[in-house]
């Protein structure tokens, strides 16, 4: 007994010891070990990106990567205090609300001469290509897929209100989700995003009012070079939005965030969702609404016909602190294209990067239909990009989520509420001069 | 630290202890340890490596927090954080929202600590009695506190949902209410409902130490009490009350610094909404941290610290004073 326990006790300082020098020395045998740190996390999604790692160390077999994976909520703080330390991070996944703030410090690494004359470049679509570059032409990070906003409809409950298809403006939402609205009956318009993430909503019904004279690389900007929130149509749009909450949408909705409007959706209260394509797997997966009663419909225009899409992105990049910076953009390249990014953004409900989805069943039919619309057509859901990279974002978001409460809860008006944005945003870029 | 105890024990204790004897506690002047400077050097050495851990891992990191107090210290932009003196602090207690805030900290604190102290208190009194299955009801009554906090703000955020939510449901199944009321979309009813919840988590909390304090009581006392024709009433205010005083005020105000400090719950269920009206102090420091302005985040957390430093000062001198009385 006692032998066997000295035998384990050695067998497991060995180990120990053999894993701890494998984690300490990189260059063995000429293999380099580079780490990797992920920001949105999920089991399944960690799961998925090991493969596609698995994959690229088979190819190059003299790198190793090791996946860090925090729990999302911290993730990004998490990252920011690795970069701060200076070392300890390779390859990394930066956001479109997080490459402001990082590369501002001077903690991501601008892979442009690294990646000039990529053949990457010629596969992706226009939206990638852009979202990879920020307004100085600088490449922090190459996007992996977009999330845009598409309205998911109940093609019975608008049948039965007397509506041959979906809404295709705003003003025509308010209509049919107002004719469905019956709290009584506990049947509920439309999901009202009043609580977490309130102010993405109210910018897209902003910028589709004014989607003649937004200023494509800046959806807050007018061409005139004054914000979107001075615009006159824009009080228009924030109006009708307005009346959407009083007449078509639950009261409480004054406080939900994404739980609570995708539940409203799939357990069938609600007629209208205005959501991420992730959310498609969700309502799938739906026990009290089958697939024949739900569709989804490119998001909807203001009066000129036109909308906005708001894309969200993310992707890969590398940190300036790397030690294996090549490596790592080998790493960036490999899951940018090809098979590794096809089921990255499948299997994760994201609208691809790649021209040759447009082409793919999987996105041709279904739910999955309106994104490629809204791709095929972009005189009319225009390409905008968005300025969440901004250093304020943040600060914006928490500052625009209460000010649309407040809106709600009456204690603002939309008259008031669009002058104080106007005058912020007028602000920072002034100082930003 | 065993080990030290053992090295430290003077011989004929240990041998004492070796016979079966229990421990000398109390033992006589001539038997107490000498105080030797080979001692003192002794245990300072068994001290310091907790001290070290201490002052590596809690007082750095909390003094090198402070000073960003004092600095323009935003994750957003490190380039320039340059110190600006009491500025934060000057910002936080002209925000808007401050007022607000404090006033919540207060409805947060009294309203939750005295629900929670009534019902906890009958329910440990409930609990002393003999009953069959005792010992399972002790175990689902104090099952809650293991949750976590943010956990049980998800949970009770579906519980007063107003379209889905249980309590609604029931409410309207029982005649109360005819339209489902908005719970975490009205400013004040949001208030209303963390605060329900927090009373339903920290019950338990109360009950666990009440009990303990409870049990120590001699049935001798309340048979002396029966035999003088002492109530129901008059033993619970004469004789149980007085024996658990101290733990009673220790208990009280321990918890009101831990529901002070307590923003998993709020988080969870409102993330301080609507419209910022659930915001307690310890909320709102999360709120700014998470816009990065970790200097006015530091400032709000001084700010705190006295707060909660001139109550620890209260509750010490509180104290004192009881085991006065009681001497």
């Amino acid at each position: 007994m006692r032998r066997r326990t000295t035998v384990s006790a050695l067998g497991m300082a060995a180990a120990m010891v053999l894993s701890a020098c494998s984690a300490m020395d990189p260059g063995a045998g000429g293999t380099v070990t580079i780490n990797m740190v992920e920001s949105l996390t999920n089991p399944a999604r960690t799961a998925l990106l090991k493969k596609s790692i698995a994959e690229f160390e088979q190819q190059n077999p003299k790198i190793k990567v090791n996946l860090v994976s925090p729990p999302t909520e911290q993730a990004d703080q998490k990252i920011q205090q690795m970069l701060q330390s200076g070392s300890g991070v390779d390859a990394l996944e930066v956001r479109d609300i997080t490459v402001g703030p990082w590369s501002n410090n001077g903690w991501l690494y601008d892979m442009k001469k690294d990646l000039k004359g990529w053949h990457g470049w010629h596969t992706m679509t226009d939206n990638a290509v852009k979202a990879s570059q920020d307004a100085k032409g600088r490449t922090y990070f190459v996007p992996y897929g977009f999330y845009g906003l598409s309205l998911f409809y109940r093609t019975d409950l608008i049948k039965k209100a007397g509506f041959s298809k979906p809404p295709g403006t705003w003003a025509g939402l308010l209509k049919q989700a107002s004719a469905i609205h019956d709290p009584k009956a506990r049947r509920y318009g439309y999901a009202f995003r009043g609580g977490d993430q309130a102010n993405s909503n109210a910018a897209a019904v902003i910028e589709a009012y004014v989607a003649d004279e937004v200023n494509p690389s800046n959806g807050f900007k007018l061409k005139n070079g004054r914000t979107i929130f001075s615009a006159p149509e824009a009080l228009d749009g924030l109006e009708t939005y307005l009346k959407l909450f009083k007449k078509a949408s639950p009261k409480s909705s004054a406080s939900w965030g994404y739980p609570e409007m995708v539940e409203g959706f799939s357990n069938g209260s609600t007629a209208f969702l205005l959501q991420d394509p992730e959310v498609i797997a969700t309502v799938s997966e739906s026990k009290a609404i089958d697939k024949k009663q739900w569709d989804t419909a490119p998001l909807m225009a203001g009066p000129s016909g036109k909308s906005v899409q708001p894309l969200a992105t993310a992707g890969w990049g590398v940190a300036k602190g790397s030690k294996h910076k090549a490596e790592a953009v080998k790493l960036v390249k490999f899951l940018s294209q090809g098979k590794a990014s096809t089921t990255f953004t499948k299997k994760n409900s994201l609208v691809p990067i790649l021209k040759s989805a447009v082409d793919d069943p999987y996105y041709k039919t279904g739910p999955w239909s309106s994104y490629v619309t809204m791709t095929k057509h972009p005189d009319k859901y225009l390409n905008v990009s968005q300025p969440r990279g901004v250093t304020w974002w943040t600060e914006w978001e928490q500052k625009a989520d209460a000010d649309v409460q407040k809106m709600l809860l009456g204690k603002v008006t939309p008259r008031k509420l669009l002058a104080d944005w106007d005058a912020y945003w007028t602000k920072k870029w002034q100082r930003e001069k | 630290m065993p080990a030290a105890s053992a090295t430290t024990e003077p011989t004929a204790e240990r041998t004492s202890r070796k016979r079966g004897a229990p421990p000398a506690r109390g033992a006589a002047p001539g038997r107490r340890r000498q105080f030797t400077t080979r001692r003192g050097l002794l245990i300072a050495a068994f001290m310091a490596p907790a001290a070290v851990f201490v002052a590596v891992f809690t007082y750095y990191p909390m003094l090198a927090g402070s000073q960003m107090a004092f600095r323009n210290w935003k994750m957003t932009d490190l380039t320039d954080t340059s110190w600006v003196g009491l500025k934060n602090f000057r910002d936080i207690v002209t925000d808007p929202t401050w007022g607000t805030v404090l006033g919540n900290t207060a409805v947060w604190v009294l309203g939750s600590i005295v629900p929670q102290l009534v019902i906890g208190f009958a329910l440990a009194l409930w609990l002393r009695r003999r009953f069959r299955f005792r010992g399972v009801y002790q175990a689902l009554v104090f099952f809650p506190w293991a949750i976590s906090g943010f956990l049980i703000g998800i949970l009770f955020r579906w519980l007063f949902n107003s379209e889905f939510g249980v309590v609604n449901d029931l409410l309207q199944k029982a005649g109360l209410i005819d339209e489902p009321v908005a719970w975490l979309a009205d400013p004040h009813k949001a208030m209303a409902a963390v605060t329900i919840a927090n009373i339903w988590y920290g019950v338990t909390f109360f009950a666990i130490m009440l009990l303990a304090a409870l049990q120590s009581i001699p049935d001798e006392l309340y048979e002396a009490a029966a035999l003088d024709g002492a109530g129901k009433v008059r033993t619970l205010f004469q004789v149980t009350i007085p024996y658990i005083r101290v733990t009673l005020v220790l208990t009280v105000l321990l918890r009101v610094i831990w529901i002070f400090n307590f923003p998993d719950l709020i988080f969870g269920m409102t993330g301080g909404g609507p419209n910022n009206q659930t915001h307690i102090v310890t909320t709102w420091m999360i709120k700014i941290t998470q816009q990065g302005d970790y200097g006015r985040a530091s400032a709000l957390g001084l700010i705190v610290v006295a707060m909660l430093l001139v109550f620890a000062l209260f509750v010490l001198l509180a104290t004192r004073e009881k085991r006065g009385t009681k001497a």
